[in-house]
């Protein structure tokens, strides 16, 4: 099952990795991260690959934690959040250069998985964001890559004003970095970037990419990690697990 | 001097000197701070805070007249401000600055504490206190982690004024209005969306937030506020307040 829920696809120096649960808008569950960690694993072995490509099948990018599926086991999220951090981890430290197509909605941990790539794609109507605090949810994991990519004083707004934006605000905020104007754009525009990359001298683009992830602290997990607890113990608190039940129609 | 006044779970403080423009004495900066942790927090019933100023200007920074009479003035104001910012970032409810019409030097120090800024486009933001001797140093570390290292470098060594709509480009500011009421107004409804929000979730994010970015310690506020210190009563400062005076004290 685990084969399909995320699919790597190879073709010279081009990966595209492809969150495939599309009806579930690729909302990352305990299986399409675990799917996630292998098609990354496997990419160790191609190292004639420069570019990757991340996307999402379906209309949606990623609609985020599948929070759904772990509210009647207490020692769920904790696992989730591990897996997600775990995984921003892993991917911040791929040699090649990563661009997130984000060809739809990239919710909470989606927003994350994007926002940990090197470059970000989008349309002017996709809706991204971080509507995490609306939950009553922490958005620990993903705030360190989202500090990173736009700043921690914008990042402090985002994150704490919660709620969704366009593509286009987005764009504005510097959380992607090339905007097309419709959905219908996106692919070839993202293939043209993904070929631009590529062009790229695979040693030179490695050992940048290695510098860069050294001076903005890419590779402090240990930050990443703490946040997947604190994330953890605030979705135990009663509050938030009210909220979530309430959104999600179940009974205590 | 600081009017404070409750909405829901939205705790408003205005500066309250329209007539000299909001300007920061020492007293205002000690009932600011002593404002902040007297009103927020669950215990205290809000939830997010507004700062804003009463009139068409938010804050034109430390009220240098004082320092004419007061050699400590200075120093006491420093130290006021630094000891406000702190207490504000380390505020459990999310702060909004309303920083319309100007915030300058101190004014524009202040934004230091906030989450959020809201601006307006005919607003004046800066620091053009460098001009009088006096170094921004004491907010160096807040603006930086505001609007990055390139832009944090040009604000505290160009001792010109920004506009709203460039404070907007460069991340001082969050949201741009056409005007100081709808500044304000503006910023009221984000602090109030803020307070409806389930408080352990807010809370949680943001003391990660400060913890990730460091502004939950005082190492680098505290060396802000020492290298600004250390020039309070400069003989450079003393000529250049002397002559700003001598000039009707306009600057």
């Amino acid at each position: 099952m685990s084969e399909t829920l995320a699919t790597l696809v190879i073709d010279g120096r081009i990966a595209t990795l492809t969150l495939n649960r599309p009806g579930a808008r690729n909302a990352l569950s305990i299986d399409l991260l675990r799917a996630l960690h292998g098609r990354v694993d496997e990419l160790g072995a191609h190292a004639e690959v420069s570019v990757l490509v991340v996307a999402g099948a379906g209309k949606s990018f990623c609609a985020g934690m599948d929070l759904k599926a772990v509210l009647g086991d207490p020692a769920a999220p904790g696992v989730l959040l591990h897996l997600l951090a775990e995984l921003t981890l892993k991917v911040r430290a791929l040699p090649m250069v990563t661009l997130a197509k984000v060809n739809g909605a990239a919710i909470g941990g989606g927003c994350g998985l994007a926002c940990v790539c090197d470059v970000a794609i989008t349309h002017a109507d996709a809706t991204m964001g971080y509507p995490e605090v609306d939950l009553g949810v922490c958005p620990a994991v993903v705030a360190p890559w989202l500090a990173r990519k736009i700043g921690a004083g914008r990042a402090r707004r985002v994150l704490l004003c919660g709620g969704v934006m366009t593509g286009r605000a987005a764009f504005d905020l510097g959380m992607v970095d090339r905007l097309v104007q419709t959905g219908a754009d996106l692919d070839a525009a993202a293939a043209e970037v993904a070929a631009r990359l590529a062009t790229g001298g695979p040693h030179a683009l490695r050992a940048t990419k290695a510098l860069l992830n050294e001076l903005d602290g890419s590779g402090d997990g240990g930050t990443v990690r703490r946040g997947a607890d604190l994330s953890a113990s605030v979705i135990a608190l009663p509050e938030t697990q009210a909220l979530l039940r309430a959104k999600f129609d179940r009974p205590s | 001097m600081i009017r404070t006044e409750r909405d829901g779970g939205v705790l408003i403080l205005r500066l309250d000197r329209p007539e000299k423009r909001n300007a920061l004495t020492p007293t205002m900066l000690g009932a600011l701070a002593e404002a902040v942790v007297a009103g927020a927090g669950a215990g205290a019933g809000s939830r997010a805070i507004v700062l804003s100023g009463v009139g068409e200007v938010f804050c034109a920074g430390f009220d240098l007249s004082l320092c004419r009479d007061d050699e400590g003035a200075l120093g006491a104001m420093l130290t006021g401000l630094s000891r406000c910012v702190r207490t504000l970032r380390r505020s459990p409810s999310p702060v909004v600055v309303s920083a319309h019409g100007a915030a300058v030097a101190g004014g524009c120090a202040l934004l230091g504490g906030a989450d959020v800024v809201v601006t307006d486009e005919r607003a004046r933001l800066g620091y053009p206190v460098v001009r009088l001797g006096i170094s921004p140093a004491v907010t160096a570390p807040f603006l930086r982690l505001a609007v990055g290292d390139g832009a944090s470098r040009v604000r505290a060594l160009d001792p010109g004024l920004i506009d709203g709509m460039e404070a907007l480009r460069i991340g001082l500011a969050h949201e741009c209005l056409a005007t100081p009421a709808e500044a304000e107004a503006r910023a009221i409804d984000i602090a109030r969306e803020i307070a409806a929000k389930p408080p352990g979730g807010v809370a949680a994010t943001k003391a990660w937030l400060n913890d990730i970015d460091g502004s939950g310690a005082d190492a680098d506020a505290d060396a802000g506020l020492a290298a600004s210190l250390g020039l309070a009563g400069s003989d450079e400062q003393r000529e250049r307040l002397r002559e700003l005076w001598a000039g009707g004290g306009k600057r």
